[in-house]
């Protein structure tokens, strides 16, 4: 399987939302990349205070190292088209992350290649606001 | 003991145990009033205290909120913008995460490790906040780990600084002055508490809040006047925004334990603890 597409940050506007709305700090992870990995979903997680997947990525060497993709809350994720059967463990899926600094296999998640060719992302942290 | 009285006795402590809990639920009756003590003090929501004669309140809080970052996407953030000088304890903390942020580390990230994130960050921490304000408080519910946060209106001073528990969101006490509320809050926890990165909290912070609310009731400002004399000089001041959002709920939200096995960034082994 392809793996680590490395490229310049294209999406400030999704990746400052994706930041803001952890739980956590994001100093470890490099906001001016991103990287692409195809590989099979081990498992997807619905739930608050943030989703999450696990995927089996596969090097050109055939090792196999396990992702974990940081993503956003379900309502937020919701309002970009997911839901909670969007994907499944054992789906292949090709997903754009900012990458941890230190080189983990990991990082925050930016958008999503479904097995049908749909890309999803997913909405800013700040709800519609009253006028 | 013949086998039928040994039998009706069995039933007695049976229904003596099944009778005694329901019997602990009942309310108990008042104590006589004696002259000696004071009645003890009604909760916020005690009917009686609800009912007191009061002034009607300028605005009511009530509502979901959210921080307004259309200016800014540091909003969220309590950090002083102007010169500001820490103590030594503080500065060290703060020079330490300085290095920390330029060899791209997480520094004591206490609130990616699931500690509460305390006030003030927890007013702006980029999450929905629902408010419901009554006529003796206002509580307040973070989308954030559904942190509480109470501000008691109904005319009780801060409590016995021997007797208080000291809280992440301190004790919150507010004053109607005009069209404003002045929330003061103090009894803070300083262990695993922060203000912004490397920027500790101590039990001698001390929050001023001056509580507007704009533009036809859609906007919240809070004016924050803020003192540790633990860790830095003087009062720092910064005021926030917030707006009203119809669409938008608290749903529960937990840190449970094995939510970090999934996320790289407190996971890291190069994070500083």
């Amino acid at each position: 399987m392809r793996t680590l597409v490395v490229g310049c940050s294209l999406a400030i506007v999704t990746l400052f939302a994706t930041a803001a709305l952890a739980h956590h700090s994001a100093a470890g992870i490099d906001q001016t990349k991103s990287v692409t990995i195809t590989g099979v979903l081990k498992e997807f997680k619905w739930a608050n205070p943030h989703s999450w997947m696990d995927i089996d990525v596969a090097d050109d060497k055939g090792q196999t190292k396990l992702w974990s993709v940081e993503m956003t809350a379900p309502a937020y994720l919701a309002r970009a088209g997911w839901t909670s059967k969007t994907v499944k463990p054992g789906d292949k899926v090709t997903v754009t992350v900012r990458p941890m600094k230190n080189g983990d296999p990991g990082g925050l998640f930016v958008n999503i290649t479904l097995p049908d060719g749909r890309v999803l992302g997913q909405a800013p942290a700040a709800p519609r606001a009253t006028q | 003991m013949k086998p039928d009285r040994i039998f009706a006795l069995a039933w007695a402590l049976v229904l003596a145990f099944a009778v005694a809990p329901v019997a602990a639920q009942q309310p108990r009756p008042a104590a006589p009033a004696s002259a000696a003590e004071p009645p003890p003090p009604l909760g916020a929501l005690a009917p009686a205290n609800l009912a007191k004669p009061r002034p009607q309140a300028p605005f009511d809080l009530t509502g979901t909120w959210f921080i307004d970052q259309r200016n800014s996407e540091n909003t969220w953030r309590f950090n002083p913008t102007g010169p500001f000088k820490l103590t030594p304890a503080a500065q060290a903390h703060y020079d330490a995460a300085k290095k920390a942020q330029a060899e791209g580390k997480v520094y004591h990230d206490d609130i990616g490790q699931c500690w509460p994130a305390g006030l003030p960050i927890i007013m702006t921490r980029v999450w929905p906040i629902a408010m419901i304000q009554k006529p003796t408080a206002i509580y307040m519910i973070s989308g954030f780990m559904n942190s509480l946060r109470t501000v008691y209106l109904d005319g009780r001073p801060h409590s016995d600084p021997d007797i208080v528990v000291p809280s992440f969101n301190g004790e919150s006490i507010g004053t109607w002055e005009g069209d404003t509320l002045v929330v003061d809050t103090k009894y803070f926890v300083e262990d695993h508490h922060w203000i912004d990165s490397g920027i500790p909290a101590s039990d001698q912070l001390h929050i001023v809040e001056r509580i507007k609310l704009l533009n036809n009731g859609n906007t919240l400002e809070i004016a924050y006047t803020m003192s540790d004399p633990k860790n830095w000089e003087g009062d720092w001041k910064v005021t926030k925004r917030w707006t009203r959002v119809d669409d938008t709920d608290i749903a529960e939200v937990s840190c449970l334990p094995d939510l970090n096995q999934h996320m790289p960034s407190t996971q890291s082994k190069d994070n500083v603890r």
